[in-house]
């Protein structure tokens, strides 16, 4: 069966320019600005963000703690080139929202030897997997002062309305129970 | 302000609450419906956002004369609203919508870069605020026509077909309101004509650049938002039944 989808695309997002860039889920679609503009409807509409990366999933090159234990991993050929590697890692099962957070840039003559790099440079907390990304694979949102405006302040000001929110609206009917539905202004 | 211009900038707000309210149930019809999940989700951002500035620019008419928003929204029969026709129109296909966004974000653009200098300072403030969230809008339908024009010959075809059904239509954005030149003389709106040629060279450019084929004879063009076309009528029928079912519901 052939897929009709267009490619998958993870997203990463920064919520404060402290914070590390983390990937939060993917997004289909069919070129590097779409799926940045479909990331952003997707995911900043209401939490707060400053800056939005997607890479294609076909350019990850995954590994996973239990992996590593069994030995070396073929990389995707198409990202087997020298160059600078973005490295991602996951230390915690906790968290279900986000995978992997951005750890730091590598220059390697592959993705395997980037993450045997990784391996010996970010030893401050244990790696349940990593991702490594060639950085030319990597579309980010723009800095320019506009763009974050537009992007990503008008969500910064909405908040989420839990359900409770909306019962001041009406009155529910078991609230007015054993007062015969008298009105409640 | 007086008398008279209080009046006109009532009926402007109006106008402008109506064109975003009607363009934001039509994006609403798309919701479950969408091409892909991402763009389903876009699309009914989009018309929350368009909801949200309706919102805004009735309570700016709130502040002047007490009406409520809900109560314009829900309750006003066809004849009373003011919006455009290009956002009564119905939705069509992907690239129908798409276009008309396209045609319309990049009008509001104009429109509300030049607002911002608005010596009412609730007009300013909202244009400002307004401004950040048709930014993106923009980017978003300006890479659908380009990608629909340049896309397939289907895409192409419908994006043009899309364009010679809106274009007489659009037009309309630009007929200004009657006493509206007295808000423009106090500086409180910005004046349409001026803005039509900086809108007519851009859309035009990128269109082109899209691979659409301009000029067109304008066609059917609106000249007063007094008319409207018979979608209004079933649109406001659905958007408003709801709220008309059991207008003093305090149950739920």
């Amino acid at each position: 069966m052939s897929d009709t989808q267009w490619p998958r695309w993870e997203v990463f997002k920064q919520d404060t320019p402290n914070k590390p860039h983390q990937a939060v889920g993917s997004v289909h679609a069919a070129d590097p600005l779409h799926a940045l503009l479909t990331a952003r409807n997707v995911f900043v509409r209401r939490p707060q963000a400053v800056s939005l990366w997607v890479a294609p999933a076909s350019a990850i090159f995954s590994v996973t703690q239990e992996e590593l234990a069994e030995g070396p991993k073929p990389s995707p050929e198409s990202t087997g080139v020298a160059g600078a590697y973005l490295l991602f890692r996951k230390t915690s099962h906790k968290r279900s929202m986000t995978f992997v957070d951005y750890v730091g840039q590598l220059e390697a003559p592959s993705p395997q030897a980037a993450l045997e790099q990784a391996l010996r440079q970010f030893t401050d907390a244990e790696a349940l997997a990593w991702w490594v990304i060639p950085a030319s694979s990597v579309v980010r949102s723009e800095e320019s002062p506009e763009t974050v405006e537009s992007w990503f302040a008008p969500a910064k000001e909405k908040t989420y309305k839990q359900q409770s929110y909306y019962g001041v609206v009406g009155t529910h009917t078991s609230k007015l129970r054993g007062r015969g539905g008298a009105d409640e202004s | 302000m007086s008398p008279k211009a209080q009046a006109a900038l009532i009926a402007k707000l109006t106008a402008l609450a109506d064109d975003e309210l009607i363009l934001s149930h039509r994006d609403s019809e798309w919701t479950g419906h969408g091409p892909i999940l991402e763009e389903d989700i876009a699309l009914a951002n989009i018309a929350q956002d368009e909801l949200g500035h309706a919102s805004t620019w009735l309570s700016l008419r709130q502040a002047l004369d007490g009406t409520d928003p809900d109560r314009l929204a829900f309750f006003r029969d066809a004849e009373e609203f003011r919006c455009a026709q290009l956002l009564e129109l119905p939705k069509g296909d992907w690239a129908f919508t798409m276009l008309r966004q396209y045609l319309f974000d990049r009008y509001e653009l104009h429109w509300l870069s030049a607002a911002t200098a608005s010596t009412y300072p609730p007009v300013a403030e909202a244009a400002a605020k307004i401004l950040r969230e048709e930014r993106f809008h923009l980017q978003h339908t300006q890479a659908w026509v380009e990608r629909l024009g340049q896309g397939t010959e289907e895409s192409n075809r419908r994006l043009q077909a899309a364009l010679e059904g809106q274009w007489g239509y659009a037009q309309q954005l630009f007929v200004p309101l009657p006493g509206e030149e007295i808000l423009v003389g106090e500086g409180i709106v910005p004046e349409l004509r001026r803005l039509k040629e900086d809108w007519l060279e851009n859309v035009t450019r990128h269109l082109q650049a899209s691979g659409l084929k301009l000029p067109l004879p304008p066609g059917y063009q609106p000249h007063s938002r007094e008319h409207h076309t018979e979608h209004l009528w079933s649109l406001l029928a659905e958007m408003q039944s709801v709220a008309r079912w059991d207008a003093e519901a305090r149950i739920w």
